[in-house]
């Protein structure tokens, strides 16, 4: 098991390290004077597009480009990121705290109810819990996410303002940005409990209901349609028939034996969700302007800011080959016929 | 955005307001926050060092605001002032303008103080516009006062191989003295726009917070480290800061965007009424228009084509037809194109499927482009009818705008017998191909592409023209290698005067004559004549001579002067417009909030 999470882990550079490449090789479709062109903001300064090429070195061949880069890096040292105003390093710990933030409270409903519907859906086949999961399931996914965030956003805050947008509001903001406040996990939620300030935990969750019932409205559709296809499969196998030969309750039968065995895709399914989450839920953190990685990554990626586009392309590697490990070995907890070598 | 995600957006907007059919707040409600003002703003801070920012979000945000300037705009108008960091406005009859029209003298407020507590002196106002010239950041604003002061061809501090120039630390501390209680500073040449360039850029920071954080002490030795900061956080004043305004910084808060001032009790003058403002970013749209209506944000952002969302909203004012000092949408030919791993000129020959490098070079081909364009139906299509009709570089409002100056009259057949005279025959024989670009996301200039397009293309099978939307540095950075055979971009003041018009769009070395290879020597004789010039009346001739030429030669097609518009909640109360502000809440110091 070590040896498999140390070897996965290894990964990771080699990852970072093709990434990296990709996206340089990418950005030399443009010219040294579109890429300088980025630190210029009005036309007004065109005249000093030259001085910037020879400043950052623009115009090198695109090796000694990616050398002077990994040198940075090497000294951690990620760059300025235009978009952010900030060095990339510290863009990358400010957003993506609360894009986790958002993240969990997304994931768990969608897993929870998901899989509890998902279930239901599949014992109760054609029954009316079936056909209101998959009308559920079909008419979530059927529309896009900015469509619902919109509509979210327009009940929930423009009519009944229950949940504004942002992540605090001015006194909280005000407060939270006070001496008096200690950021200790930067998770919003998590601090304001530890700080002892049940009304600003108050506040900072009414400001990520918005985007997480967005997110969990569309994707808990999915975990809900492969859970009950799962479900069926499993449903059909002797060992579940034997299971109910023998007498066993039906919830021990569902519970134990079955869901257990139709778990597997389910849990591709959600790892991939949570990656996906985690990597940025660009829509919902733009309509919400909820201040998160994805919002930020969009951003530079539109602006042509190199350091930050590289900087959050890592990030996502490193996500994503952590989330791919985490699922691997919740596998191996789920079935044991999958050994760990 | 893409095109068909606003009218999405804009349609389950309405949608939904008509669903609801309420609005979150009623009129007669009571005001929200009553003592903060909340913008909601499109855009965010870049930096707030004064030095350094040239982004009408920064300055819109700390100038006059957090900084000050010596003198300042009367009211709404943008050639009369009134005093500010200075007791008077110079002038020669009150010996403050020297008769040769030289040399400047600003007598200088006592007893001044910066937030933090320290009070102003002379040798602040020196050390501050010294700073604002010599630190000069790549794409700074340090030019206007380079140039306006030391002279038109220094526009920068450094040679064109990025060295300090070994004599610039002088040349500034030789033209700006201290005298007394006064600031004396020295022109090489009568400059007509000093003054209107001194009310928005003679922004006064406190030497001694700067030195104390590190930044440059003023000394001659160690100017060539502080300019050109190569990050903008290596300059001092990038996030913090320490004027004499109105309101001081609070909080600049990097993960959302939002900045926070708060009222300096200190202040000069009677303290703000607001006790706060709380500047958000927020890009979208539609969380916007909902702050607003809910009563959350006080001003936002809206754009022409978001108008009709924010109409009827109750307690919403909205004020629309607010003169701009701009010149935008201005359609560019270049005369002589970089033909190097060029796609926008197709074969790169007059073959029908491309044009030579210099086929604009011809002044029927342009000629004909401008009997094409119909300017009117661009303001009714493109800017909701909401603009003036365009003939040349300098906005209506400004001295040197010619109400009867000539232009083109839109005629298809005017337009064809200027393509059949331009380059022997050979244009409306064989045809041509190019792109006309842009950049992406702007929808008014993509419009107006495609009604050049259509134009065109309506008159003969043989003409193809390609929009094409691209990023905006990918324009600026194109543009700079001479590569847009046609493009559309626009200009607005950094001061209120024709010379930052008729430079630019006129005079060889301007940024967009340098970049579509026009030049013509008698334009940029009379254009640094206009600028040294300072009897209004010579003035306005000089520049009414510069349209003439900008409609004999045309090689720019002007299209509009656009109109401005703003939305508040009704409950804002104070606020004017002047069109140098940047920002609606840009003279904050006058606004309150109450019913």
């Amino acid at each position: 098991m070590t040896t498999f999470v140390a070897r996965r882990l290894l990964l990771l550079p080699l990852v970072a390290f093709g990434v990296t490449i990709l996206i340089f090789a990418l950005l030399q479709f443009l010219t040294p004077a579109q890429r300088a062109a980025l630190f210029v903001t009005d036309p007004r300064q065109l005249s000093q597009i030259d001085a910037i090429i020879r400043k950052y070195g623009l115009d090198k061949p695109v090796h000694v480009q990616y050398w002077t880069w990994l040198k940075q890096l090497a000294q951690g040292d990620l760059g300025w990121s235009q978009t952010a105003r900030m060095p990339t390093s510290t863009a990358l710990a400010t957003f993506f705290p609360a894009t986790l933030e958002l993240t969990i409270y997304i994931f768990i409903p969608v897993v929870l109810i998901g899989l509890w519907l998902g279930t239901k859906a599949a014992v109760r086949k054609d029954q009316f819990v079936d056909h209101f999961s998959r009308f559920f399931a079909i008419s979530l996914r059927g529309l896009p996410s900015f469509v619902w965030g919109l509509i979210v956003l327009m009940v929930f805050y423009g009519w009944l303002n229950w949940f504004p947008p942002g992540r605090l509001s001015l006194d909280a903001d005000l407060f939270v940005k006070s001496p008096e406040f200690h950021r200790y996990t930067r998770l919003m939620t998590v601090d304001a409990l530890l700080n002892g300030q049940p009304w600003i935990f108050v506040d900072a969750l009414r400001h990520i209901v918005g985007p997480a019932m967005t997110l969990v409205l569309v994707e808990m559709a999915l975990i809900v349609r492969i859970t009950r296809s799962s479900m069926l499969e499993v449903l059909r196998q002797d060992y579940v028939r034997t299971a109910r030969a023998k007498g066993l309750a039906e919830p021990v039968v569902i519970n134990r034996h079955a869901r257990k065995n139709a778990l597997i895709p389910v849990v591709t399914l959600t790892s991939l969700i949570f990656v996906g989450l985690l990597g940025g839920v660009v829509l919902a953190e733009t309509i919400f302007n909820y201040p998160g990685i994805g919002k930020w990554g969009a951003e530079a990626a539109v602006q042509l800011d190199i350091p930050g586009v590289t900087g959050f392309g890592m990030f996502i590697a490193l996500v994503t080959v952590v989330g791919n490990l985490a699922a691997d070995i919740l596998y191996a907890a789920i079935d044991p016929r999958i050994r760990l070598q | 955005m893409s095109l068909k995600r606003r009218l999405l957006m804009l349609l389950v907007f309405t949608l939904a307001v008509a669903l609801t059919g309420v609005n979150g707040v009623a009129q007669g409600q009571a005001v929200k926050n009553p003592d903060t003002l909340i913008v909601q703003s499109f855009g965010d801070v870049a930096t707030l060092d004064p030095a350094v920012a040239y982004d009408t979000v920064s300055s819109g945000t700390f100038l006059w605001n957090i900084y000050e300037t010596l003198i300042f705009f009367n009211g709404g108008r943008t050639d009369l002032y009134e005093p500010m960091l200075a007791t008077e406005v110079p002038s020669v009859a009150n010996g403050g303008i020297s008769a040769d029209g030289k040399t400047y003298t600003f007598k200088i407020r006592q007893g001044v103080k910066f937030h933090d507590g320290s009070v102003m002196t002379t040798d602040d106002v020196r050390y501050s516009l010294m700073r604002f010239m010599l630190l000069d950041a790549d794409g700074g604003p340090s030019w206007i006062l380079l140039a306006s002061i030391l002279g038109f061809d220094v526009q920068s501090t450094r040679d064109d191989n990025g060295k300090l120039l070994p004599d610039i630390w002088d040349r500034v501390n030789q033209a700006i003295q201290v005298k007394g209680n006064s600031v004396v500073i020295t022109l090489k040449d009568p400059y007509g726009p000093f003054l209107n360039i001194m009310a928005s850029w003679s922004m006064v920071v406190s030497k001694r917070f700067v030195v104390k954080n590190g930044g440059w002490d003023g000394a001659k030795t160690n100017v060539a480290q502080y300019n050109n900061p190569p990050k903008p956080e290596d300059a001092t004043l990038f996030d913090k800061s320490d004027g004499t305004g109105p309101f001081k910084l609070d909080s600049w808060d990097h993960a959302t965007g939002n900045v926070t001032l708060t009222r300096f009790d200190g202040y000069w003058r009677a303290p703000a009424k607001l006790s706060r403002i709380v500047i958000q970013k927020v890009e979208e749209f539609g969380p916007r228009r909902l702050a607003l209506q809910n009563g959350d944000a006080d001003i936002i952002d809206v754009s022409r084509a978001d108008q009709p969302a924010v109409t009827g909203i109750s307690g919403v004012r909205i004020v629309d037809d607010l003169a701009q000092l701009s010149t935008n949408n201005a359609l560019f030919m270049n005369l002589n194109v970089n033909a190097e791993g060029n796609p926008d000129i197709g074969t790169g020959k007059l073959d029908g499927n491309g044009i030579p490098p210099n086929f604009f070079s011809d002044v029927h081909v342009r000629r004909a482009f401008a009997h094409l364009f119909d300017r009117q139906a661009f303001i009714d299509q493109a800017l909701r009818g909401k603009g003036r009709i365009a003939n040349g570089p300098i906005p209506f409002g400004m001295l040197g705008y010619n109400p009867r100056g000539k232009w083109y009259e839109v005629s298809k057949d005017k337009a064809i017998a200027e393509f059949k005279e331009a380059w022997g025959g050979q244009v409306w024989n064989n045809g041509f191909k190019f792109s006309v670009l842009y950049n992406s996301g702007n929808v008014t200039r993509q419009t107006e592409a495609q009604m050049v397009k259509e134009a065109a293309e309506s008159l003969n099978p043989k003409f193809k023209i390609d929009t094409r939307g691209v990023t905006w540095s990918s324009i600026l950075g194109l543009m700079n290698q001479k590569k847009l055979p046609m493009f559309i971009i626009g200009w607005a003041a950094d001061y209120a005067d024709p010379d930052n018009f008729a430079v630019p769009f006129m005079h060889s070395t301007g940024t967009y004559p340098g970049r579509q290879s026009y030049k013509n020597p008698e334009a940029d004789r009379l254009i640094e004549q206009a600028g040294k010039e300072t009897d209004a009346k010579k003035r306005e001739a000089l520049y009414f001579r510069i349209q003439e030429i900008a409609y004999q030669d045309v090689p720019t097609i002007y299209t509009a002067y656009p109109t401005a518009f703003v939305v508040m909640r009704s409950w804002v109360k104070g606020w004017y417009h002047n069109p140098m502000f940047f920002q609606t809440w840009q003279d904050a110091y006058r606004l309150s909030k109450g019913q």
